[in-house]
């Protein structure tokens, strides 16, 4: 007799993970989203200190929040710092925390990448709504049941990839864990077992290409077809990344915005143009980060979102500090917020060269189509008689004669001119000097006196 | 099954499982019973139809003051 099929052919046939709240009308989004957000501010106020606190010293009580507006502009906004000097003060979660502890089922930390990280309790019905978030990407670009996703990343504290295991679980594909390999390990081992589907950050799957390659196997030759990546920019924000990875792999690549502490709240968009928030899982609003005030339809702001999946720790109008464009329709089908081009920059990183805002995307988009130029590279921020400067390193392509560098650099230099209207220096360094990353690439090197950097960054 | 039919037979299913957990005494079945109810209750979240954040939460919810 047969073993009956994963999902009944109705399921297996939807085009959406969630067809009713991927395509729930905006008017009606925004009616759930009111009525749940007063239901998490009563939540706030009953369970944790710190946003008792918080609202009682803003005049908001528990009961207050009558319109999106309110909430948007009431409610006080959130930042990591605030966190983190709480966390301080009473370890491990100070008066951040809403839950007793025999609740917490998981303990993550952020990466760390923006100074001390900042502690993550979770529950474990919060893991599986974090999880979530995930599949409705997965599901959009074909990934289903059956596949089997490797994950090429040393688990440790991070709650990125932690989550997606919790999303692979809740999906119903199966886990193949690369913990504790070394990149010419996760070649062999994927050469093995012949996953479908790779998880790791993007820059990550780009040198696992080049390890490939320098051990005699050609990656596309290993069964992967599908690339799912976070964590930094990757195919969705910059275009010439998709190209390089697809050609490298021979495989179909998306990805996932996520922020460790609140949710993988934007998974993704089968047109692999930008990112669908997670309505669901998150509310997420855009203002302009200098007013305050929510910028209009394909404007550029700050996303500042609230999280319904962690209770734990609750997130209500959180600075997340990316930069993105929202949209509010997509050719996909979708409804749910989208944020064209994915993340465009970061507050703390943007950065206006002779009165021009630069976005870390913007450049590396350019440099993607700079032929002879490689995808390592790195943007230097100095401040120079008051004003900030942006100097390019990037290493060649390998088959690039050093002697050719200068004239290389000239045309990025023009290239950058020509696209962001902006002049910056170029400096090229030889091939494999740049330092390679597993986790989060840093690509700023923010050189800055202390006190124009952001307040993360200062302690 | 349209989407009230459905949320109609899981907030039946849940009523059933509520009444199982008031009772249990066995720590594994009252464990199994829980997974079920969150589920449920993420189904009913996912279709638009509850508000309240977590299930062990509802009564209180419903209750004075929410």
């Amino acid at each position: 007799m047969a073993y009956p099929s994963y999902f009944g052919p109705r399921a297996a046939a939807s085009p959406y993970w969630n067809p009713y709240f991927e395509t729930l009308p905006r008017a009606e989004l925004d009616r759930l989203h009111l009525r749940r957000l007063q239901q998490l501010v009563r939540y706030a106020w009953t369970y944790s200190p710190f946003y008792r606190a918080r609202l009682e010293a803003a005049g908001v009580g528990p009961d207050a929040i009558r319109s999106l507006d309110d909430y948007k502009q009431r409610m006080p906004i959130i930042d990591k710092t605030d966190f983190l000097v709480l966390q301080e003060e009473r370890p491990p979660y100070g008066q951040t925390g809403a839950v007793p502890e025999e609740w917490i089922a998981h303990h993550c930390e952020t990466s760390g990448t923006t100074g001390v990280p900042l502690r993550i309790p979770l529950t474990l019905y919060d893991t599986e709504r974090y999880g979530e978030g995930w599949c409705y990407g997965w599901w959009a670009v074909g990934i289903r049941p059956g596949d089997s996703f490797y994950f090429a990343f040393n688990w440790g504290l991070f709650a990125g990839f932690w989550s997606a295991y919790w999303a692979v679980r809740r999906f119903g594909g199966k886990v193949v864990s690369g913990g504790g390999q070394t990149s010419e390990g996760h070649i062999r081992m994927i050469r093995r077992l012949r996953p479908t589907v790779l998880l790791a950050t993007p820059t990550y799957v780009l040198y696992l290409a080049e390890v490939a390659r320098g051990m005699g196997i050609d990656p596309a030759s290993l069964g992967v077809r599908f690339i799912y990546t976070a964590g930094e920019p990757g195919p969705n924000a910059v275009p010439a990344m998709r190209e390089q990875m697809e050609r490298a792999w021979g495989a179909r690549a998306n990805e996932l915005l996520g922020v460790a502490e609140l949710h993988a709240y934007a998974p993704g968009c089968p047109t692999g143009e930008g990112v669908h928030v997670d309505e669901s899982g998150t509310f997420a609003w855009v203002r302009d980060p200098a007013t305050g005030r929510e910028v209009a339809e394909g404007e550029v702001g700050e996303t500042i979102v609230t999280s319904y999946t962690n209770l734990a720790q609750p997130l209500l109008n959180y600075r997340t500090h990316d930069l993105v464009r929202p949209y509010y329709a997509c050719r996909c089908g979708r409804t749910g917020l989208f944020y064209q081009g994915v993340v465009l920059g970061r507050t703390d990183f943007m950065v206006c060269v002779r009165g021009t805002n630069v976005y870390q995307a913007a450049v590396e988009n350019v440099l993607g189509r700079v032929a002879g130029l490689s995808s390592h590279y790195e943007l230097v921020l100095t401040r120079e008689r008051g004003l900030d400067q942006m100097t390019v390193r990037a290493e060649p392509q390998p088959e690039v004669p050093a002697a050719e560098y200068a004239a290389l650099a000239a045309r990025t230099a023009r290239a950058i001119q020509e696209a962001l209207k902006v002049r910056l220096a170029v400096t090229l360094v030889p091939p494999g000097t740049l330092p390679r990353y597993e986790l989060k690439t840093r690509r700023i090197i923010d050189q800055r006196p202390k006190e124009v950097r952001y307040a993360l960054e200062r302690q | 099954m349209n989407r009230e039919q459905v949320l109609a037979c899981i907030a039946q299913a849940r009523a059933l499982i509520r009444a199982v957990q008031a009772e249990t005494d066995n720590p594994a079945i009252a464990q199994c019973l829980r997974f079920a109810d969150q589920n449920l209750h993420w189904a009913q979240w996912n279709l638009g139809a509850v508000e309240a954040l977590l299930p062990e939460l509802e009564p209180a919810q419903q209750g004075p003051g929410w």
